[in-house]
């Protein structure tokens, strides 16, 4: 579904991905773990496109997307990107966010976007705050708003950046279920986080990442209970903790 | 005795709307007896001839209007072209090393392609950094100079190279503070755009928009909830600033004091018309402003609902 190779970036004089190859199945439900300033948002962003990769080809369902003759907004139509800080239009409620890249970006009539967006809404259980301004809402409510948001878009996959890391202790539950259904309904995803107990049940796989490459991949067991590399172990440790 | 403390409570309100209002009609009267107290105001001559002055303001609302339109297009215009990224050529020189270091070690590509795509990022780099030096020069000269200046500066443009335009004093006098604002809008809008927060753009990128869409959709409608009180200000400024048409020969309020007896005879009366005038438009305008932002206002954009002031605290000595 999503395969990504040798994917390198430069910031400046910042090498940030050091050649990074993996692959997604589809339906997979793929954890990035790593130290900060690993490379995990820069590589989610590459897959979208949001950064352009250096070198390196991703391919989205059998496509090559990062080249000539492949419009960026396309792509991004291709895989739903959920953000460390929600990022929803301040301006509009939860339902105009749901609605606005259905209507301006993919064309559909009005009533078909809001009937749409009520369903996604209801689905991330947030029907009854339809009309609420992002302001209005709650941390976990925000981030729910902004999952339906991405999925109103009917992306072939699912990029979470951090999706819980700004939210308050008791928001990170509804949140992380939400995305557990959504995995358990067969969607393909990529997340970045440090919930292990979401990387634990849901992850088909989980790479460890440090200074822009992947030092190691298993699943939760193998990398949580018996990390081969050292600096998974070390990584590992202090999180578990 | 309970009684009047009650009604004291429940309309407080209204005494302290008294009191302002009394200490500025206070203030006023006081300012008026300073100036003509010992004359008196001839108000016989006021009522015979507000009609002259009220009818040179329209001149001054539309001049001023289409003036801040235009403006609106022009500082949006270089308001966002000021937000482009500029590369330094410091920068560019570096990154132009890179590449070539690259072309030499791996021999990958055709010469030809790698020179074109160096002559067009070139090209493109050089593009936007003449733009964006050419807006930043067009609101320093705005800016930093004086719009009287400014106004006859575009007259004498006119009667140099376009003489045949040169006794259209208001056309000349819209297209100046045209000009004038748009410099002044171009920082507003930029100001505006800049402050719109760096993920909704990315937010909107990400599920789809284009450039130009995610500008129209959603970048613009926040910026311009943000900039209604400067741009508000920027009006009000630029209707003031309209009186100095009468330079052109438009008439306008000054051209009348100039013109009727002036500073020898009914000077105050003269004054007080325009005086109440202007402020009962610009007073009016802000009214307006301020309701409208209060009923469009959306929760944690822009201004917050209006705070009612903190309770004098009285420090109780001794329990």
């Amino acid at each position: 579904m999503i395969r990504v190779e040798d994917i390198q970036k430069h910031f400046g004089a910042l090498h940030v991905l050091r050649g990074i190859t993996f692959d997604v199945k589809k339906g997979e439900a793929i954890v990035i773990i790593g130290p900060s300033g690993s490379g995990k948002s820069t590589l989610l962003r590459c897959i979208n496109l949001l950064v352009e990769p250096d070198s390196g080809k991703v391919f989205i369902d059998g496509v090559h997307v990062n080249r000539h003759g492949i419009r960026h907004e396309w792509v991004r139509q291709q895989v739903g990107m959920v953000f460390q800080s929600f990022n929803l239009f301040t301006h509009l409620t939860a339902i105009e966010n749901v609605t606005l890249g259905l209507t301006r970006v993919k064309g559909m009539p009005h009533d078909e976007a809001v009937e749409k967006a009520r369903k996604l809404l209801a689905r991330v259980g947030l029907a009854a705050k339809e009309n609420a301004y992002p302001a209005e809402l709650s941390g976990g409510q925000q981030q729910r708003v902004a999952i339906a948001r991405a999925l109103a878009m009917d992306p072939k996959a699912m990029l979470f950046d951090e999706p819980t890391s700004a939210l308050d202790p008791e928001y990170i539950r509804e949140v992380l279920d939400v995305m557990t259904a959504l995995a358990r309904e067969g969607m393909t995803m990529i997340v970045v986080t440090h919930e292990m107990g979401f990387a634990s049940s849901v992850a088909s796989r989980i790479l460890f990442m440090d200074a822009g490459m992947i030092i190691e991949e298993g699943t939760a067991e193998d990398i949580f209970q018996n990390p081969k590399e050292e600096r998974t172990r070390s990584f590992v440790g202090k999180i578990l903790r | 005795m309970a009684d009047w403390r009650k009604f004291l409570r429940d309309r407080w309100r209204y005494v302290d709307a008294a009191l302002a209002l009394a200490v500025i009609v206070g203030s006023i009267v006081y300012i008026y007896d300073l100036l003509v107290g010992s004359r008196g105001l001839d108000v016989a001559y006021i009522t015979r001839n507000y009609t002259l002055y009220l009818h040179a303001v329209f001149t001054n609302v539309y001049a001023t209007t289409i003036a801040f339109v235009v403006g609106m297009g022009i500082g949006f215009s270089v308001g966002w072209l000021r937000t482009a990224r500029a590369v330094s050529l410091a920068k560019f020189a570096a990154s132009m090393r890179v590449e070539k270091r690259e072309r030499q070690e791996n021999l990958s590509g055709s010469e030809g392609a790698r020179r074109l795509l160096v002559v067009l990022s070139l090209l493109w780099y050089g593009a936007k950094y003449l733009v964006r030096r050419v807006g930043d020069g067009f609101v320093e000269i705005i800016r930093g100079t004086p719009l009287y200046v400014q106004i006859l500066f575009a007259s004498s443009f006119f009667i140099v190279f376009l003489p045949q335009y040169a006794s259209e004093g208001i056309l000349i006098g819209i297209i100046a503070l045209a000009i004038n604002t748009g410099g002044y809008q171009a920082e507003i809008f930029r100001a505006g755009l800049q402050t719109v927060h760096s993920g909704q753009i990315e937010a909107a990128r990400a599920i789809g928009f284009s450039r130009l869409k995610a500008m129209r959709y959603v970048i613009l409608p926040q910026a311009l909830r943000l900039i209604i009180p400067p741009l508000t200000n920027e009006y009000i400024g630029l209707f003031k600033a309209s009186t100095f048409l009468f330079v052109l020969g438009v008439q306008t309020e000054i051209s009348y004091i100039a013109q009727h007896q002036g500073f020898a005879g009914d000077v105050f009366e003269i004054f007080a018309i325009v005086t109440a005038i202007f402020l009962a438009i610009t007073v009016t305008l802000s009214f307006i402003v301020q309701a409208l932002e209060r009923r469009f206002r959306i929760p944690g954009l822009g201004i917050e609902r209006v705070k009612l002031a903190r309770g004098v605290r009285i420090a109780r000595v001794g329990g």
